[in-house]
């Protein structure tokens, strides 16, 4: 039974060879190898895994995940950026899938009125040719997306059925102001007991084009490893979506020191306790497989 | 208000007892209902960039707005919880030990989804939880009317489960009205608002009782309107006597 990390991070330190912006969670000189990565995999066989790209929106900024994806393509798939005032967004994008391995793009905002009572056109919302330019060319959009967005999703959803859409981490949309490093280097994101999706993201499960990464527990919950009380989302998550549109991942490296990589293989049974084999199968591999179609292994 | 405590009609009573929910059209008419409205508007200026500056700090749902504290904006909000055309079916429902819990003031906003599920609020193994439905203004069918699977609130009904689509919900039953009818509906069933396929927000108001029992008794949960509790039945009513 295959096994994919659905969402992670590797990084070189900022050089020529490999340009990236540098931030306070990634400074210039710290370095998240992929070969530090395989290693991982190795020693908890996990098989594949989806790098999402850190360091910077630019072409040349994406240096090192693609060198990662040209030099392991049996074991990665990729995720871009889209600079937030990029002339000619398609173009971007289409750029950095042609060396084949990024197969999707993050986004962070969609662009659209900030109040909910007011009418939307999805054709007039920034994010608008991204969306279509995915549905020509079947890119995935990898969603993390502010909380003042959360609502544009359905609108967007609805009118790109095509459009593989995977929700990051329990499908969170993080507050403006909510952000923080922590004191083991992760980020943290300060979130309400009453999970801020439920009436958002949750109710999307009704389109079978969206899935929801099983990801980022560390950065919302009140509670340590195994973050006991973020068991009811996960329940929410797996009634309302079901196995075959939950993706584990593990969000490396920011859970490599606490709680370590291999507690995090094992989230799903503490968090889930109640599923089939078959079904924990799917969220720790299957569905990331046929969904982001990951190329088989020899 | 005065409470009038006028009891179910036979006819009412089973329809309680057997469905789970009763439809009082015109329940609120006239002065009354402008009034409400009126209070409805006043209050979702006053507190609309407040709860758009929650929802950007991610404190607050996008998908329906609830006014905050009504019950201290304007008396309106505080003679409908004991209003003559629901509370004497409370009174008669629970025993005569109606608590109130709260209010919810809401407007949901048009969302090509449904902004809820199809969920019974609490178990059977709660207390008897009631609610009442307002419509302040005219919801049609398709605008995110509220909706009731009769008879699932009662044991051994069941099981339901949550279809993803809310029109597949077997044998339930949509409750469109115009504004000033009020849905007073048992908890234990399932129910959810329906997609709203119109151009217009849904504006209704949920009142949220139970049969009182002391865990449930929270004597300053509304003190701030300690002044308009001048009776002894309004006192009980809102738990402000254990």
């Amino acid at each position: 039974m295959v096994r994919i990390d659905a969402h992670l991070h590797v990084f070189a330190k900022a050089s020529d060879q490999f340009p990236r912006t540098a931030t306070d969670l990634a400074p210039g000189a710290r370095e998240e190898s992929v070969e530090k990565f395989l290693n991982c995999m190795e020693k908890h066989a996990i098989d594949q895994a989806m790098l999402v790209q850190l360091g910077g929106t630019q072409i040349g900024e994406h240096a090192y995940l693609q060198h990662c994806l040209k030099t392991y393509p049996d074991r990665f798939l990729g995720i871009g950026l889209i600079p937030s005032d990029c002339p000619d967004p398609q173009a971007h994008m289409d750029r950095l899938a042609e060396g084949g391995g990024i197969v999707g793009f993050r986004l962070g905002t969609l662009g659209g009125p900030r109040d909910p009572f007011a009418p939307v056109d999805v054709r007039t919302l920034e994010s608008y040719p991204i969306w279509r330019h995915a549905a020509e060319r079947d890119y995935v959009l990898w969603l993390y997306l502010r909380a003042a967005d959360a609502h544009l999703t359905a609108y967007l959803v609805e009118a790109f059925p095509q459009v593989r859409v995977v929700f990051n981490h329990l499908g969170i949309c993080p507050g403006e102001g909510k952000f923080r490093i922590d004191e083991h280097g992760r980020p943290r994101i300060e979130t309400p007991s009453y999970n801020p999706s439920q009436h958002t993201v949750y109710r999307l499960a009704r389109y079978e084009n969206v899935a929801v990464l099983l990801s980022g527990q560390y950065a919302f919950a009140k509670e340590d490893y195994p973050y006991g009380d973020l068991m009811g989302w996960h329940r929410t998550l797996y009634n309302d979506f079901g196995p075959d549109r939950l993706m584990w991942a593990s969000d490396a490296p920011w859970i490599y020191e606490k709680p370590g990589y291999g507690p995090l293989t094992e989230l799903v049974d503490e968090l889930l306790p109640q599923i089939s084999q078959s079904e924990k199968a799917a969220i720790m591999g299957g569905t990331a497989q046929r969904f982001l179609r990951f190329p088989q292994r020899p | 208000m005065e409470t009038e405590a006028v009891g179910p009609t036979p006819e009412q009573k089973v329809q309680w007892e057997e469905e789970g929910y009763i439809v009082l059209e015109n329940a609120l008419h006239g002065a009354q209902l402008q009034r409400l409205q009126a209070a409805f508007d006043k209050a979702t200026v006053e507190c609309k960039e407040d709860w758009l500056q929650r929802v950007a700090r991610g404190e607050a749902q996008p998908t329906f707005f609830d006014i905050p504290d009504p019950l201290e904006r304007d008396e309106i909000f505080v003679d409908i919880v004991d209003h003559p055309s629901w509370f004497g079916l409370l009174q008669d429902f629970t025993g005569g030990e109606t608590l109130f819990l709260g209010p919810q003031v809401r407007s949901v906003p048009v969302w090509p989804v449904s902004y809820t599920g199809w969920h019974p609020d609490v178990p059977l193994s709660n207390p008897l939880h009631i609610k009442v439905q307002i419509y302040v203004e005219d919801v049609s069918e398709n605008s995110g009317e509220f909706a009731f699977v009769p008879g699932s609130h009662r044991a051994g009904s069941g099981p339901y489960t949550r279809p993803k689509l809310g029109e597949s919900m077997p044998g339930h039953r949509r409750l469109p009205g115009r504004a000033g009818t009020a849905i007073v509906f048992n908890s234990y069933g399932w129910h959810t608002a329906m997609d709203n396929a119109t151009t217009a927000p849904r504006r209704s108001i949920i009142l949220i009782y139970e049969k009182r029992t002391p865990e449930k008794v929270r004597p300053d949960a509304f003190k701030a309107i300690a002044r308009l509790c001048t009776t002894p039945e309004r006192r009980a009513l809102f738990g402000m006597e254990v």
